[in-house]
C-alpha cells in the first residue's frame, strides 16, 4: 500500500499569472476529494502566482523562485517539479497540456518511471485509483486510461475542466532546488513577443476560423475583426496556411492545434477530416460555407449555406449592433 | 555534425482507423505513412548536413513494416537507418517507447537528435522530452528555426506571442514544428539509392532492453475501456436569403454564446 496521497499541480506561469489550465487543474483536483491539493510554482517572481493558487483553493503551495526560472527550460522546471514531488509525495501529478507542460510531464515521469497519461479531458477516482479520459484520433475514439504506477503523471487539456475560486490560506513551502547542470546549458538569448494581446487558441472559449472560402489573405482580416468583436481567438484551415495567407500558429487540425472551445465559428472551411480532428470536440459549431455539400454541415450545430464574404461582414455589424444595444 | 532523426510510421489520416476491442490497440494493418511531422525533422537534419557536413541516421521503433517509412527518410537523403523492432515492444506506451528509443540512440553516433513535434496517431508529443531526460541532455521543443554554428545551436522556440531564442551546446534533443522548412520530395534517384543504404534491424536483446519495461505489459499506463462516441449530428442548416448573419446572431444569443 503506497503512502502517497493527494494531487500536485505543476503550475504554468503565463504573463505573470497562472495559466487557465492550471486554475482548471486545481479546481478539478479539489473536486475529487482525493487528499490535499498542492501546487508547485516555478518562476522568477512567485508572489502573485502563490496568491492565485490560494484563491483557487490550494491547500499547500511549493515555491521555487529563481532567476533561472524566468523563462521556460525543460531541465530546471523538471528539477523544481521533482523537488515538489519529493516534498509532497502525491499520488497524482498534473501538468498543463501545453508545450511546456508536456516537456515537464515527460521529464518527471521518466525520472520517476511513472505512468504518463497525456491530454486528459476527464479525471475521476475509481477503486482508490485515478481513471483519466483521453480522446484519440481527433475525438473519434474515447478511451479511459489508468496508470499502474504511483504516483501517476498526467497532462490536462486546457478549457475542459471548470475553474472556480474557493479562497484558502495555503501553507507556503519554499523549495531549495539544486538545478542539474545539463539543464542549464541552454541559454536564453531573447524573448520576442510579436503578437501581444493575442487570444490563445488552446485556451480560448470562442474561436473564429477561416478557410479558403475567404478568397484571399486580405479578406482574412474579416475573420480577425469578427474574432476581436467576440473576444475570440483566430483559427485557420491547413489550406490557407499552406497558401501562406496566415502563419502556421493559427492552424487548427491534424498538423495544427487541437481545440475545444465553447463556440467554434468556421467560415469558408469545408471541414475535411484533418480539420475536424482538431475541433470536433468544440461544444458548439457554427458553419458558413457556399457549398451545401461541405462536410462541415454534417457536424455543425448551426449551418448557413452562403458566401462567407457576405455573411461575415454582416455578422460583424450584427454583433456590434447587439453590443451597442445592451 | 551527426544527426539522429527519430521517425515513426503512422496510420494514414484518410484511412478508417480500427481498434482491437480486446486491447483497444490501434489496428496497424491499414495504410501507413511516414509521420507528417517527421518529414520536417528529416528535412531539417538534411539541411544541417548539407551546410555543415556529417551524417544523418534515421532511427525508428515499430513493427517490421515500418521499414517503408524509414525507406522514405533514406530516399529523402538520410545516410543510414536503425529499426528497433521486436514483438516484445508491441503495445509500448510513450514512456516505454522513450526508454527503447533512448537505448537505441546510445548505440548511434550523434550530436543532435531531431524529432517531429508529435505523431499524428498517438499525438502525445512527450516522447522527445522523455528521451532527452533519459539521455541527460538539454531538450528544446517545438522549434520553428534551427541554426548551427560550430558545436553550438541557436534555435527559435515557438510561443503564442512569438518566439524565444535559445543558444545551446550540442549534444541536445530537439523537436521541430510544421513550417520550419519545406520537406523535399524524394527524387527517383533517391528512391532507387535508398534500397542500397545501410539499414540495421535491432531487437530488444541486441539493445539489452529490460523487457519488463516495454510492451503493453511493461507500460505503466493501460487502457481500461474504450468507446466510439456518437458522431456529432448535423444541426440546423439554412440557406442564406440575406438574413443569414442575423440568424447566426439569434442562434448564438439563444445559446447564450453572445
Amino acid at each position: 500500500m503506497s503512502t502517497q496521497s493527494g494531487i500536485l499541480v505543476v503550475a504554468e506561469p503565463k504573463d505573470g499569472k497562472l495559466a487557465n489550465v492550471t486554475l482548471e487543474s486545481i479546481t478539478q483536483a479539489r473536486s475529487l476529494g482525493a487528499g490535499p491539493v498542492s501546487v508547485v510554482i516555478i518562476a522568477a517572481e512567485t508572489a502573485p502566482l502563490v496568491a492565485a493558487a490560494g484563491r483557487y483553493g490550494a491547500d499547500r503551495v511549493y515555491v521555487c523562485e529563481s532567476p533561472e526560472a524566468a523563462v521556460f527550460r525543460a531541465g530546471p522546471f523538471t528539477d523544481a517539479a521533482m523537488a515538489a514531488v519529493k516534498a509532497a509525495d502525491p499520488a497524482l501529478i498534473l501538468c498543463a497540456g501545453s508545450a511546456d507542460g508536456r516537456d515537464v510531464a515527460a521529464g518527471v515521469s521518466a525520472r520517476l518511471e511513472a505512468g504518463l497519461l497525456v491530454d486528459i479531458t476527464g479525471l475521476e477516482v475509481k477503486d482508490g485509483g485515478f481513471v483519466a479520459t483521453h480522446p484519440c484520433f481527433g475525438g473519434t475514439v474515447i478511451v479511459e486510461k489508468e496508470a499502474t504506477s504511483s504516483p501517476a503523471v498526467a497532462t490536462v487539456r486546457p478549457n475542459v475542466f471548470a475553474r472556480e475560486e474557493a479562497a484558502k490560506d495555503p501553507e507556503v513551502v519554499t523549495l531549495e532546488v539544486e538545478f542539474t547542470p545539463s539543464g542549464l546549458l541552454a541559454k536564453i538569448l531573447e524573448v520576442v513577443s510579436e503578437n501581444l494581446g493575442i487570444v490563445s487558441l488552446e485556451e480560448a472559449s470562442v474561436i473564429v476560423a477561416g478557410g479558403r472560402g475567404m478568397g484571399s489573405a486580405d479578406n482574412f482580416e474579416l475573420i480577425k475583426t469578427l474574432a476581436s468583436e467576440l473576444g475570440a481567438a483566430v483559427g485557420a484551415s491547413r489550406a490557407i496556411v499552406d497558401e501562406g495567407w496566415v502563419h502556421h500558429q493559427y492552424q487548427v487540425g491534424q498538423t495544427g492545434k487541437t481545440v475545444s472551445p465553447q463556440l467554434y465559428i468556421a467560415a469558408g472551411i469545408s471541414g475535411a477530416i484533418q480539420h475536424a480532428a482538431g475541433m470536433q470536440t468544440s461544444k458548439c459549431i457554427v458553419a458558413i460555407n457556399k457549398d451545401p455539400e461541405a462536410a462541415i454541415f454534417n457536424f455543425a450545430d448551426f449551418g448557413v449555406v452562403g458566401d462567407a464574404l457576405v455573411i461575415v461582414p454582416a455578422l460583424i455589424e450584427e454583433i456590434r449592433k447587439r453590443k451597442a444595444a445592451s | 555534425m551527426n544527426i539522429a532523426v527519430c521517425v515513426k510510421q503512422v496510420v494514414d489520416t484518410e484511412a478508417v482507423k480500427k481498434l482491437d476491442p480486446a486491447s483497444w490497440r490501434l489496428d496497424r494493418s491499414v495504410a501507413a505513412v511516414l509521420n507528417p511531422y517527421d518529414e520536417y525533422a528529416v528535412e531539417e537534419a538534411l539541411k544541417i548536413k548539407e551546410a555543415h557536413g556529417g551524417e544523418v541516421i534515421a532511427v525508428c521503433m515499430g513493427p517490421k513494416k515500418a521499414e517503408d517509412a524509414v525507406r522514405k527518410a533514406l530516399a529523402m537523403g538520410a545516410d543510414s537507418a536503425v529499426i528497433v523492432t521486436d514483438d516484445a515492444l508491441a503495445g509500448s506506451d510513450a514512456q516505454a517507447t522513450s526508454y527503447a528509443l533512448a537505448e537505441a540512440l546510445k548505440g548511434v553516433q550523434w550530436d543532435l537528435v531531431i524529432f517531429g513535434v508529435r505523431s499524428t496517431d498517438g499525438e502525445t508529443g512527450v516522447v522527445p522530452a522523455a528521451v532527452a531526460e533519459r539521455l541527460g541532455v538539454p531538450m528544446l521543443s517545438t522549434l520553428a528555426k534551427v541554426d548551427v554554428d560550430g558545436s553550438t545551436i541557436k534555435v527559435h522556440r515557438e510561443t503564442e506571442q512569438g518566439y524565444i531564442s535559445y543558444e545551446c551546446p550540442t549534444p541536445a534533443v530537439l523537436s521541430v514544428i510544421k513550417g520550419i522548412n519545406e520537406p523535399r520530395y524524394p527524387s527517383m534517384k533517391g528512391i532507387m539509392g535508398a534500397k542500397k543504404k545501410p539499414l540495421e534491424t535491432k531487437d530488444a536483446a541486441a539493445l539489452g532492453l529490460d523487457t519488463a519495461k516495454v510492451g503493453s505489459e511493461g507500460s505503466k499506463t493501460r487502457v481500461v475501456s474504450g468507446r466510439i462516441p456518437e458522431p456529432r449530428k448535423a444541426g440546423t442548416k439554412i440557406e442564406d436569403d440575406g438574413t443569414g448573419a442575423q440568424k447566426i446572431a439569434e442562434f448564438l444569443a439563444s445559446q447564450k454564446l453572445v
